[in-house]
C-alpha cells in the first residue's frame, strides 16, 4: 500500500489502538478537528472522546497527564501542535519524566510527537528541530523518522516502548513522500539507523528530511563519478554508535548533514563519536553542515538561507573527497 | 449537551461527570459577593507598594475589594461550593461562596519597614501588625473522625514530629547529605488530609509532607535514609528527602524540586484511573508560594476540565523560603481560586487535625464519586526556616509567637487528653514513649545502611530487559468502538 509520511504515521497510531485499549491520544484539538496536520483526523469517530483527548492549550498539563497516566499503566500519545512548543513543557519533560525511572524507578510509557523541521516557511516558531534539548536529557528516546516505512514502524514501536519517547515527524515530509509500506504488523527497532544508501567514497550521516536532500545530492554526484553512503540515524538519542564507526571505517570520510543550529548540534556530539571509535580510519576532517546560529527566519530567501541546502551537500561533498 | 459523533452518543456519557452541579458539602459557609468590576475601590491602606495588606487568613479586611461588599452567611448546607454561582441579584451582582470550617480567623498583616539605625543607614525589614494576642480556638469536633482514628493521626503527627527531630539531630552530627526540611507547625495538615485516603487513592507530598508518607505505610527510616544518601534509601542514593515514591504498593509519585508540577502529574494518574473504570481521589499539596506557578494553573484547570478526583491541599505556611505570602499573591484566601477554576473551594485551621481531616474526606468523598476536584486551603505558618540552615530571621518574632500557641500537636493532645477524654495522662504518655521507641529504632536502622557503592550511579536510566511489566493499575480498559473505520484522510491542514 502506497502511504505517505503522515498518513503512515496515522495508521501506526490507530493500529496500536485498535490494538491495545491502553493507548489514547491527548492534544490540542486533536479530537473532532483531527489534530492542525490531520494526524488524528476520525480517530474521535472510532476510539471515542475518552481515548482521544482535546486538551487545554497547556502543555505542562498536557504531558504531565500522559506522565500521570503512564504511570497508572496507560500508554498515553501527546501531540504537541508544533513541536515549537514542547518547550512549554520543558521542566516536565526534563525533570519529571526523564528521570523518573533512573530516580525512583517508575517507568513512564509515554509518547511525545508532533510536526518539527523547516522548509516550509512557518518561521522561527513553527520551524524548529528542538531534539537536542531532549538528546541532552538522558532517559528519554529521540526518535525522527525520514520515511514512511520507518515513521510507521517507529510510532509504533515508541508506544510499545516502556520508556518516554519524544517522536518528531518532519513537517516537510508529511504529504510530499509516498511509498510502499506492508499491510502487516511491523515495528522498527528504536536506536538503530539504516544504511540509506550504499557507497563508498564518502559518507553523509543524517537523518529526517535531510536523508532525501542527501540521496538527492548522491544522485547528481554519482554521475560524478563521486559513490556516497548515507546513513539515517532514524534514532537520534541513544544514537547507533555501532553503525557510525562502521560506515566511517568503510568510506573514511565522513559529512554530518542537519537542519538544527551548528553550535552544540547532533553533528558535534558525533564527531566525538568518530573521534573514540574509528579516529584511525579517517582521511580527511569531518564535515559539519548545519542550520545557523540563528533563530530560523521566515522570509523564504533568509530561510533558505538558514537552512542546510542541496548545494551544499554537493559543495561539500565534492571538496571532502579531492581531500 | 449533545455531543454527536460516529457510534451514537458516547460523548454524552464522558461529559456528563462535568456537567454536573457540584454538590453541596455541609459546613460553614462564609459568602461574598463579588462586583462586576472590582477596580477603584480599594481604600487607602497603608500597605506598602509591594503589596502588603492584610492576610493571614484576615476575614473582612476593611483594605480589600472584594470584602467592601456586606458578608452573608449563606443557609447552611444548602449551597452549592465554590464555584458555582448562587444567585445573581437585581443590580447584577454574582454570589459566590468558600466554606470555611475555622474557628479563629487571624487578623494579621505582614509588611516591609524601612527603619534607620544608630549610624544613620537604613535598613528594611518585616513587620507584623494585627491581633497577635488572640485567644488560641478549640479544636473542632470532627464529623467523620472516630476516637479510634483521632488518635491514630495523632500518633502519625508524633511520629512526624520525633522522626524530624531526629533528623535534625542526625543532621548536627554530620550524618546528613545536604540540608534538612522540616513541617514544623504543619504536621495536622500532612497526617490528617493522607489519612482521608482510601487504599487505592494516589497521592504525591511535597517537602514538608513527610508526615504524608508516614501515613500512606513508608517507614520514618525511609526518609532518614534518604536524607543520609544510604544505599538502602528508597532511591538507593540517588535522590534525598522525600524524594521517592512507589507505584506498585502506596500509590505515591515522587516529587520534584520544581513546584507544581506534581498537579497535572496526580491529574493525569486520575485520568488514568479513570480510563480503567475507577474514579479514585489524587492527593497533592502545594503551599502559597508554589501556587504562583504557571503549571499549578495548568494542573488544576486540567483536572477541573476533565472532572478528576484532584484534592489539591494548598498550605498557606505564610513564608516561601523568605518571602510572605503578601508578595505571592492578590486574592483575600487562595481558596477563591478556586472560584476562577469552577471548582470547590474550603478554607480550614491547617492546625487543627479534624477541620483539615474532614475537608480533606469530603473531597475524596467527591473525587471517589466522580465530581471532580477540590481545593483545600489550610491556613498555618511554616515554624522553621525554609531548611535547616535558615534560622528565619526575616519573620516578625510576635508572629512566631502567635502561631507557636497553636501548636497542631499541643492543641490535639490538649483535645485528646482534656476536652474528650479519650487518652488519659498516662495513655498518653505511654503513646509517646512508643513513638520515641519507634523512632529511635528506625534510626538505628538507617544509621547503620551502608553508603551506596561509586559505581551503583550507573544504569537504570532505561527501563529495559523486562525490569518493568506496564499493566493497568486497575484493570483492563474496556473500550467501546465505533463504527467508523479507518480510510485515509483528505483534510486540509496547516503549512503545506
Amino acid at each position: 500500500m502506497q502511504l505517505t509520511y503522515l498518513e503512515a504515521i496515522r495508521q501506526g497510531i490507530w493500529e496500536e489502538m485498535e490494538r491495545d485499549p491502553t493507548v489514547f491520544c491527548l492534544g490540542e484539538d486533536i479530537g473532532i478537528y483531527g489534530g492542525a496536520f490531520k494526524v488524528t483526523d476520525g480517530f474521535i469517530d472510532r476510539f471515542g472522546p475518552e481515548r482521544v483527548i482535546d486538551t487545554p492549550i497547556a502543555e505542562s498539563a498536557i504531558v504531565g497527564a500522559a506522565f500521570g497516566a503512564s504511570l497508572t499503566g496507560m500508554r498515553p500519545v501527546a501531540e504537541f501542535q508544533f513541536m515549537d512548543f514542547i518547550g512549554c513543557a520543558m521542566n516536565q519533560i526534563s525533570n519529571m519524566v526523564a528521570k523518573t525511572h533512573y530516580l525512583w524507578g517508575a517507568p513512564a510509557p509515554l509518547v511525545l510527537r508532533g510536526p518539527s523541521g523547516g522548509y516550509v516557511h512557518g518561521g522561527p516558531f513553527h520551524s524548529q528541530n528542538p531534539e537536542m534539548w531532549f538528546v541532552h536529557n538522558p532517559g528519554l528516546k529521540v526518535i525522527c523518522p525520514a520515511t514512511p516505512y520507518d515513521a510507521k514502524g517507529l510510532i509504533k514501536a515508541a508506544i510499545r516502548d516502556n520508556n518516554p519517547c519524544v517522536f518528531f515527524e518532519h513537517k516537510y515530509l508529511y504529504r510530499r513522500i509516498k511509498e510502499e509500506v506492508p499491510p502487516d504488523d511491523y515495528v522498527v527497532p528504536i536506536g538503530k539507523a539504516r544504511i540509506a544508501r550504499e557507497g563508498k567514497d564518502l559518507s553523509i550521516i543524517t537523518y529526517a528530511a535531510m536523508v532525501h536532500t542527501a540521496i538527492e545530492a548522491a544522485e547528481i554526484l554519482s554521475k560524478e563519478g563521486i559513490d556516497l553512503e548515507i546513513l539515517d540515524l532514524r534514532t537520534v538519542s541513544p544514537l547507533d554508535r555501532e553503525a557510525i564507526a562502521q560506515t566511517v571505517k568503510k568510506t573514511n570520510k565522513v559529512i554530518i548533514l542537519h537542519e538544527h543550529s551548528r553550535t552544540g548540534g547532533l553533528a558535534g556530539e558525533i564527531a566525538a563519536i568518530i573521534n573514540e571509535e574509528a579516529f584511525d580510519d579517517l582521511d580527511g576532517p569531518i564535515v559539519r553542515i548545519a542550520g545557523l546560529d540563528s533563530a530560523i527566519p521566515f522570509s523564504p530567501p533568509q530561510e533558505h538561507h538558514y537552512l542546510p541546502q542541496l548545494e551544499d551537500v554537493l559543495r561539500e561533498s565534492r571538496r571532502l573527497k579531492a581531500y | 449537551m449533545n455531543l454527536r459523533v460516529a457510534g451514537g452518543l458516547r460523548t454524552k456519557e464522558a461529559w456528563k461527570l462535568a456537567l454536573l452541579p457540584a454538590p453541596a458539602l455541609p459546613s460553614i459557609h462564609r459568602a461574598f459577593r463579588v462586583a462586576p468590576y472590582m477596580g477603584n475601590h480599594k481604600k487607602k491602606s497603608k500597605a506598602n507598594s509591594n503589596g502588603n495588606r492584610p492576610r493571614n487568613g484576615a476575614r473582612a479586611g476593611n483594605t480589600h475589594a472584594v470584602t467592601d461588599t456586606p458578608v452573608h452567611r449563606a443557609p447552611a448546607g444548602t449551597a452549592a461550593l465554590g464555584s458555582r454561582a448562587e444567585q445573581s441579584s437585581a443590580e447584577g451582582l454574582r454570589t459566590y461562596s468558600i466554606p470555611d470550617y475555622r474557628l479563629e480567623h487571624p487578623n494579621l498583616t505582614v509588611h516591609q519597614v524601612v527603619e534607620k539605625d544608630k549610624h544613620g543607614d537604613e535598613h528594611v525589614h518585616y513587620e507584623v501588625e494585627g491581633e497577635l494576642d488572640a485567644p488560641v480556638p478549640p479544636i473542632r469536633d470532627s464529623k467523620y473522625l472516630s476516637k479510634e482514628q483521632a488518635i491514630e493521626i495523632y500518633r502519625y503527627m508524633l511520629l512526624n514530629r520525633k522522626m524530624e527531630i531526629a533528623l535534625e539531630n542526625l543532621y548536627k552530627q554530620g550524618k546528613v547529605v545536604g540540608g534538612v526540611y522540616f513541617g514544623l507547625g504543619q504536621e495536622a495538615c500532612s497526617c490528617a488530609s493522607a489519612y482521608a485516603l482510601g487504599k487505592d487513592d494516589w497521592f504525591a507530598p511535597m517537602i514538608r509532607n513527610q508526615g504524608s508518607l508516614l501515613v500512606r505505610g513508608f517507614r520514618a527510616s525511609d526518609t532518614m535514609m534518604q536524607y543520609m544518601a544510604k544505599a538502602d534509601s528508597p532511591t538507593r542514593g540517588r535522590d534525598g528527602t522525600s524524594h521517592f515514591g512507589d507505584i506498585e504498593k502506596r500509590n505515591m509519585v515522587s516529587p520534584i524540586s520544581m513546584l507544581g508540577d506534581l498537579i497535572p502529574v496526580m491529574s493525569g494518574v486520575a485520568l488514568g484511573a479513570r480510563l480503567q473504570g475507577r474514579n479514585i481521589a489524587v492527593m497533592t499539596y502545594i503551599g502559597d508560594g508554589g501556587q504562583s506557578t504557571g503549571v499549578t494553573y495548568e494542573g488544576i484547570n486540567f483536572a477541573a476540565v476533565q472532572s478528576l478526583g484532584l484534592v489539591l491541599m494548598v498550605e498557606s505556611n505564610l513564608w516561601a523560603y523568605s518571602t510572605p505570602s503578601e508578595m505571592q499573591y492578590r486574592c483575600q484566601d487562595l481558596a477563591e481560586r478556586a472560584i476562577g477554576y469552577g471548582i470547590p473551594g474550603v478554607i480550614v485551621d491547617g492546625t487543627d487535625a479534624c477541620q483539615v481531616f474532614d475537608a480533606a474526606n469530603e473531597a475524596v468523598d467527591r473525587a471517589h464519586r466522580g465530581d471532580g476536584p477540590t481545593m483545600i486551603e489550610a491556613k498555618m505558618m511554616r515554624m522553621k526556616g525554609h531548611a535547616i540552615h535558615d534560622a528565619a530571621s526575616y519573620v516578625p518574632k510576635p508572629l512566631f509567637d502567635f502561631w507557636k500557641k497553636r501548636d497542631p500537636i499541643a492543641r490535639f493532645e490538649n483535645y485528646l487528653v482534656k476536652n474528650k477524654k479519650w487518652l488519659t495522662a498516662k495513655e498518653n504518655s505511654d503513646l509517646i514513649a512508643d513513638v520515641e521507641r519507634v523512632i529511635e529504632e528506625e534510626r538505628e536502622i538507617a544509621v547503620n545502611s551502608p553508603m551506596p557503592t561509586p559505581e551503583s550511579a550507573e544504569g537504570g536510566v532505561f527501563c529495559e530487559n523486562g525490569c518493568h511489566e506496564i499493566k493497568p493499575k486497575y484493570g483492563m480498559p474496556k473500550v467501546k468502538k465505533g463504527t467508523a473505520s479507518y480510510k485515509e484522510t483528505q483534510a486540509a491542514a496547516h503549512l503545506k
